[in-house]
């Protein structure tokens, strides 16, 4: 399985830097998205670049018989996404994917009649090898209810996942489905392309800052004896242990850190009992969500 | 079973832990899936060997810096 960011998520950074800022997150490359007609350039551009562009996107054909996207699909070898609205005489347009060498998907939603419309499109074009689905998963602008039985429809042709959300935007997805539904594709075998991309323009400030900064907070300094609150909402997931024990690290003896988190505290406990010297901590948890959780760690011992 | 990778970076914070517990336990015996996350994930260890003691192996098979990929095998029984 790959993940990879789309560069919807900083249209102004070039290709090299872009593709540094994913590296940086550990992710696989970058879903170049098209939106000039003039492929040509676009080809020498990331060629020039060395980013790792491991899929195209266009909302709609460059030009009415969409040579120029099956043209560069076939010169980068990365398929080329299309909404399923926007492709016209599917037959056609794969024969011209066939013929570049390339890979045309058909992007369709969380909605079971739009998969079976394209599977049934697909079929009618023949079913090959450089056809196949992308799934365009919303969880902030649509129900994942019938996400299952989409799945079970799509699976032998999905090629690629577009996530709108993740990255910054993780945390406001919590309960919408997106756990149970990774967790139904991986069952499935999957091991194509998962690309983020932001959920809309107004998260672009957010996509930014998350490309380009890691927040650690609460390491290297002291507290006074008392109680300390530390609240790891808008600590970034991989971030929040170090975060947690750094602040445990610097708490002086008697005192209780009080953590507010947006998931059960348990791994938090185990994180505390591997890394701390036995009979250094206690350890409370206070709620039980669903979507705020508290615990209280206190120093009983001096590590 | 194919192979089977779950890619929790993709997974809101709060459905993490439960989304890998779902997915070994449905695991068959001597079945693995890959756990690929952002950060060493330790703790999940621990709460492994607290929650489910004896029934599974742990192998890193990328350690950082920005990736962290775990092989989790349930054991025969």
């Amino acid at each position: 399985m790959k993940l990879s960011l789309s560069t919807a998520a900083a249209p102004s950074l070039s290709l090299d830097a872009l593709d540094d800022a994913a590296r940086g997150r550990g992710l696989d490359g970058l879903e170049l998205v098209v939106e000039t007609g003039d492929v040509a350039v676009l080809a020498s551009r990331a060629r020039a670049a060395g980013a790792r562009i491991v899929a195209l996107r266009a909302e709609r054909l460059l030009d009415a018989a969409g040579a120029g996207l099956a043209w560069l699909s076939g010169e980068l070898s990365v398929p080329a996404s299309v909404p399923l609205a926007a492709v016209g005489d599917l037959p056609a347009l794969a024969r011209r994917f066939a013929d570049a060498g390339g890979t045309l998907l058909l992007g369709v939603g969380t909605d079971l009649d739009q998969v079976v419309a394209a599977l049934d499109a697909l079929r009618r074009a023949g079913d090959g090898a450089c056809l196949g689905l992308a799934w365009e998963l919303r969880p902030g602008a649509e129900s994942l209810k019938s996400s299952s039985a989409v799945l079970l429809a799509a699976r032998a042709r999905l090629r690629l996942v577009r996530l709108h959300g993740g990255g910054p935007e993780q945390r406001e997805q919590d309960g919408r489905g997106v756990g149970p539904l990774f967790v139904d594709l991986a069952i499935s075998g999957y091991g194509g392309s998962i690309v983020l991309t932001p959920s809309r323009p107004e998260e672009l400030p957010r996509w930014s800052d998350w490309l380009s900064s890691r927040r650690l907070a609460g390491c290297g300094s002291t507290f006074p004896s008392g109680e300390h609150e530390l609240d790891v909402r808008d600590v970034e997931p991989r971030d929040r242990l170090a975060t947690i024990l750094g602040a445990f690290g610097a708490l002086p003896r008697g005192a209780t850190l009080k953590i507010t988190l947006d998931h059960d505290p348990s791994c938090m406990y185990f994180a505390l009992e591997e890394s701390q010297p036995a009979g250094t901590f206690e350890f409370r948890k206070v709620g039980d969500g669903p979507e705020v959780w508290n615990a209280e760690v206190t120093r009983t011992a001096d590590a | 079973m194919a192979n089977i990778e779950l890619d929790v970076r993709v997974i809101p914070p709060g459905e993490k832990h439960p989304a890998i517990f779902r997915t070994f336990d449905a695991l068959g015996a001597g079945e693995g899936f890959t756990l690929i996350n952002d950060h060493d994930p330790f703790p999940l260890r621990r709460q492994f060997e607290a929650t489910r003691p004896g029934q599974f192996q742990w192998s890193y098979v990328e350690q950082g810096p920005a990736v962290w990929r775990v092989l989790i095998e349930k054991n025969k029984a």
